[in-house]
């Protein structure tokens, strides 16, 4: 009896196996695919696999996605494998870096902005710019200059507009998420009207966010997340920022990126914000946190809050704009594709105007392509909010989430956030940040 | 019968005539491996550090095929047992290849992807139903036949209908066309498998054996090694392997995609690369007595009144280092104490003991992402349940005594005071329940009858617990330890998951193993990275052996 069964699963085994030599015909959705002679084969469409990022949380994004991908299919006549790629909590970047030393990664493929520069300087990217030079109606131009400027830079010549490593995807930047019950309930002025008055400074935001602590118990005025965008906004604002003005040298030690910094640590010294290194965004929506500084990718999470909610751009700061950053990340193309022209007319398909419209009405970014009937658009998404609170962002002098391209951007950010992390935490004073950080951070620079 | 009346002219397994054959066969084989030694070495397909692996695996098997010849020209049992090895290896290889150039692998998992949802799985159900009432209707008396039968047909119709749902038909009929279709290679595969499989047959059988002079000892041991040969042969290509690359690795620059220099010990210099300044006041800058340019402040220290700078050209492998040893130093006890208390309290004969044996195991088998993101709002300074339940616990005891304690607020993530500590929290907690069982399993082996005398000896629980208990769980606790060290040395979900991946706030909770990450895979210095690794193996061997040793003398004693 055992025999006998060990035939039978050994036969099943033996069948299984032969069954997958065709798996992708056994579907029975095309299940004639298989047998199908090889001239017929070499005439089927093209498979491209595509994978791109999606933030936590966020299902409905990557339905969307595949949604356009199906479209993006028929229209370019070829068959796309959308992969989904992992939120930002399981390393979208360092998985994809494994893959592509490996030779396993898809055709095309987003990563953002900060990343360009080191998957060039490996190899790893394809110009595309013989393609899109090609391609009737294509202009660098439709684009929000600040990313093209990266993804038009040649590094043999250091000059922009040679070469085209990407599209990009979609563009955010900061605004500041408002829990309007608890500013009401505090008696501070609407940071909204504020702002409209050309009142929505430092100090307003400052005292707003006092006003908001001052109800006592565990409510918190302001909250902001741990990582680089949040500080380096209040760097900016006050004139300063990460690097020099040629981005080779650290720029963190000068008076205007510590003013920047010192008025951040006032915020944590002062007790009004949300302790730095918690994520504030779960107290925020706990209805515990006047302001939290964030992106347009938070929008889907706190549209689902109970209480009345807004946004209002940063406050300005000493330098007379807010610091903003132009977050951006591209769609590029693997250098090992077996289809780059293809691949170029995919990278193309999901940066036209429709295409990002569609992913824009989740809420979660906003279009890369810039013009008034884009930002039309943009503004009829959840109409009754604050949208032009970002376009007010991007409108005011950002600065783009950049690369370095003559140095290790996550070298740089690995000491700098160490030592910011300090800084905010009250561990360090910015007086002895500003003696060190550049000595321990500048070595980035010499790769 | 003797070997050479054996050895007659007929060509069955085992025959003169099949021995000189299969001699030829592996004068043929070593040729083709020699041949492929030197075709891999000179290929551009792979990475230079793949071809020259392959190479070497080629080599090997042209040698063991080589030596194969000659043991079976001199009929010697070596011959048979060399050839079976290296013809397991073709075998396999071929296999594995075919199945590869088929695209099998591939196969499955759309397969897997498409019969969980689809039809096959309800065939699979089929089947499983009819194995159920045929073997339920063998247990009834007098035995069903009808059902018996009933249970076979539906097996018969499962599997069949399993088989064509999961796409046979097509892929029997998609077959010729991959033979056919110009590329020699699934022909070639093919034939290294039925060649090899058959040669495996026929050396396998007892005819042959006798031929060879081999034992029964011969036929026992490798029928152990065809047992341990999945497990050995994923050993070596899944772990020995690329244990050696790393080594290879890390005397070199590379970057995962280009570069691949040879710098011989430069990553280990740099790794432990330090300098030491006496400085003139205790807060002279750094700048003034080490080359900033290359080392960064690790620390300062006063000694008999004079004040040191100690810089490092790698800062961070040293705090990695120390942030390590302190989590190893505060987890290890913590998971292991508790551990053994409880065991001793779930070893007893108290009702309800199975379920809370099972209750404690839950973490151990819990995901550590899972775990940690749920510790991570715990542990949340603000809407957190850990600080809920302080604030609620201070209150009570304020209230109740009319004390006026501070709730002290801990920012259990967010200050680097206590950040390492609270990830020490979560580690401890999860490895518990898994060093309660490891202990319950030593408890329970322990004879009752030493603590029967120890009690007609007059002595008390504590003493027997530290009399008897104790050293009867040596052989656990070292395991324990052992084990539990391992783990903490190489933390890394807990704190990559809490911090985000940063180690932080501030660096206070890089842990060696994340800095190895953070190295390796969003610097990009595999070289380096793999240095690192080193280094913490090392390390690890270091504590390991120290405890082996320890206990050894502790056993001694215990023995004397």
């Amino acid at each position: 009896m055992k025999t006998k069964y060990s035939l039978i699963g050994l036969l099943t085994a033996a069948g299984v196996s032969l069954a997958a030599c065709a798996a992708p015909t056994a579907q029975p959705a095309q299940p004639a695919q298989p047998s199908e002679p090889a001239a017929t084969q070499a005439a089927a469409p093209v498979e491209i696999s595509l994978r791109w990022r999606t933030r936590p949380d966020n299902k409905e994004e990557a339905d969307v996605y595949a949604k356009i991908s199906d479209e993006v299919a028929q229209k370019l006549g070829v068959k796309l494998t959308y992969e989904p790629g992992g939120s930002e909590t399981s390393s979208y970047q360092d998985v994809l870096r494994t893959e592509l030393a490996a030779g396993t990664a898809p055709d095309v493929f987003w990563i953002p902005g900060t990343d360009i520069a080191d998957f060039v300087q490996r190899g790893l990217l394809l110009d595309l710019r013989p393609y899109a030079n090609a391609t009737p109606g294509y202009s660098d131009s439709n684009y929000y200059p600040e990313p093209m400027f990266h993804l038009t830079y040649n590094p043999e010549t250091g000059k922009p507009g040679e070469v085209l490593w990407g599209l990009p995807r979609d563009v955010s930047t900061f605004v500041l998420y408002l829990n309007m019950d608890l500013i009401n309930e505090a008696g501070a002025p609407d940071p909204r009207e504020l702002a409209k008055e050309g009142k929505w400074d430092w100090a307003a935001f400052k005292s707003t966010a006092e006003k908001v602590n001052a109800l006592g118990g565990d409510i918190k005025g302001y909250g902001m997340n741990a990582w680089w965008g949040p500080y380096g906004a209040f760097m900016n604002a006050a004139g300063g920022g990460f690097f020099n003005a040629e981005r080779n040298a650290c720029n963190l030690n000068s008076k205007a990126s510590l003013e920047g910094l010192a008025f951040a640590r006032g915020l944590y010294d002062a007790g009004i914000a949300v302790p730095y290194g918690e994520d504030s965004e779960p107290p925020f929506r706990a209805g515990k946190v006047g302001m939290f500084q964030n992106g347009r990718w938070a929008t889907p999470g706190i549209s689902t809050v109970t209480f009345n909610w807004d946004v209002v751009e940063l406050p300005k700061g000493p330098s007379g704009h807010m610091g903003n950053w132009l977050f951006w990340g591209a769609y590029v193309v693997n250098k090992n594709t077996k289809h780059p022209e293809i691949a170029w007319k995919l990278v193309d398909a999901l940066t036209q105007a429709d295409v990002q419209a569609q992913v824009a009405a989740r809420g979660t970014n906003i279009p890369s392509r810039v013009g008034e009937s884009v930002f039309a658009e943009f503004l009829k998404i959840l109409p009754d909010k604050n949208n032009q609170a970002f376009l007010n962002g991007l409108a005011d002098k950002p600065t783009a989430e950049g690369p370095l391209w003559t140095g290790s951007w996550p070298d740089f950010d690995q000491v700098m956030g160490a030592k910011v992390s300090d800084v905010l935490t009250g561990k360090l004073s910015v007086e002895e940040f500003g003696k060190t950080v550049c000595d321990e951070a500048g070595k980035a620079f010499k790769q | 019968m003797t070997r050479s009346t054996f050895a007659s002219a007929s060509s069955a397994p085992g025959s003169g005539r099949a021995l000189t054959l299969l001699a030829g066969w592996h004068v043929a084989l070593s040729v083709a491996l020699v041949g492929g030694a030197l075709a891999t070495l000179n290929s551009a397909a792979a990475s230079e550090a793949l071809r020259i692996a392959a190479a070497i695996g080629l080599a090997l098997a042209a040698s063991g095929s080589a030596a194969a010849t000659l043991f079976i020209a001199r009929r010697n049992h070596l011959g048979r047992t060399l050839s079976l090895v290296v013809n397991y290896i073709v075998f396999l290889a071929c296999l594995i290849g075919l199945a590869h150039t088929l695209g099998v692998f591939m196969g499955l998992d759309d397969l897997a992807d498409y019969m969980a949802r689809g039809f096959p799985f309800g065939m699979g159900a089929l089947f499983v139903v009819g194995y159920f009432i045929s073997t339920t209707a063998l247990h009834e008396r007098p035995v069903s036949l009808a059902r018996r039968n009933l249970g076979r047909v539906l097996m018969a119709l499962g599997a069949i209908g399993f088989l064509l749902t999961a796409g046979v038909v097509p892929a029997l009929a998609s077959l010729p066309g991959k033979y056919i279709s110009g590329n020699l290679l699934p022909l070639a595969l093919t034939a290294g498998v039925m060649t090899t499989g058959y040669l495996l047959w026929s050396m396998w059988r007892g005819e042959s054996a006798r031929a060879m002079g081999a034992k029964n000892i011969h036929t026992e041991r490798l029928n152990g090694w065809l047992f341990l040969s999945p497990n050995l042969l994923g050993f070596i290509l899944f772990f020995a392997g690329p244990l050696l690359f790393s080594l290879y690795v890390s005397f070199t620059n590379w970057d995962s995609f280009n570069k691949r220099d040879w710098v011989g010990l430069d990553n280990y210099r740099r790794v432990f690369n330090l300098t030491v300044q006496a400085l003139k006041t205790a807060n002279q800058p750094a700048g003034d007595v080490i080359d900033v340019r290359v080392y960064d402040e690790l620390l300062r220290a006063n000694l008999f009144g004079q004040s040191y700078l100690i810089g490092a050209e790698d800062k961070r492998f040293w705090i990695s280092l120390r942030n390590t040893l302190v989590f190893g130093l505060l987890a290890v006890p913590l998971a292991v104490i508790p551990a053994l208390a409880l065991a001793a309290l779930l070893n007893s004969r108290l009702p309800g003991m199975r379920f809370y044996r099972t209750l404690y195991f839950i973490p151990s088998v819990a995901a550590v992402v899972g775990v940690a993101l749920i510790w991570q709002w715990m542990y949340n300074s603000q809407v957190g349940w850990i600080n809920y339940f302080i604030t609620n616990a201070i209150s009570l005891i304020n209230s109740v005594l009319g004390s006026n304690i501070k709730d002290p607020q801990i920012r259990w993530l967010a200050d680097s005071d206590y950040a390492l500590l609270s990830v020490v929290i979560m580690s401890a907690w999860q490895w518990l329940g898994f060093n309660t069982v490891l202990f319950l399993a030593g408890l329970q082996t322990i004879p009752r009858e030493l603590y029967e005398a120890a009690t007609v000896d007059g002595a008390n629980p504590g003493q027997q617990f530290f009399n008897v208990t104790l050293p009867m769980l040596a052989p656990t606790t070292l395991y324990v330890l052992t084990t539990t060290t391992i783990q903490a040395l190489q933390v890394f979900d807990q704190v990559f998951i809490v911090s985000n991946g940063t180690g932080g706030p501030g660096t206070s909770t890089l842990t060696m193993t994340l800095n190895l990450y953070q190295n390796g895979f969003q610097s990009f210095r595999q070289g380096y990275a793999s240095a690192l690794a080193w280094v913490l193996f090392v390390v690890i061997f270091a504590f390991t052996l120290f405890q082996f040793r320890r206990q050894r003398r502790a056993s001694g004693a215990y023995d004397m």
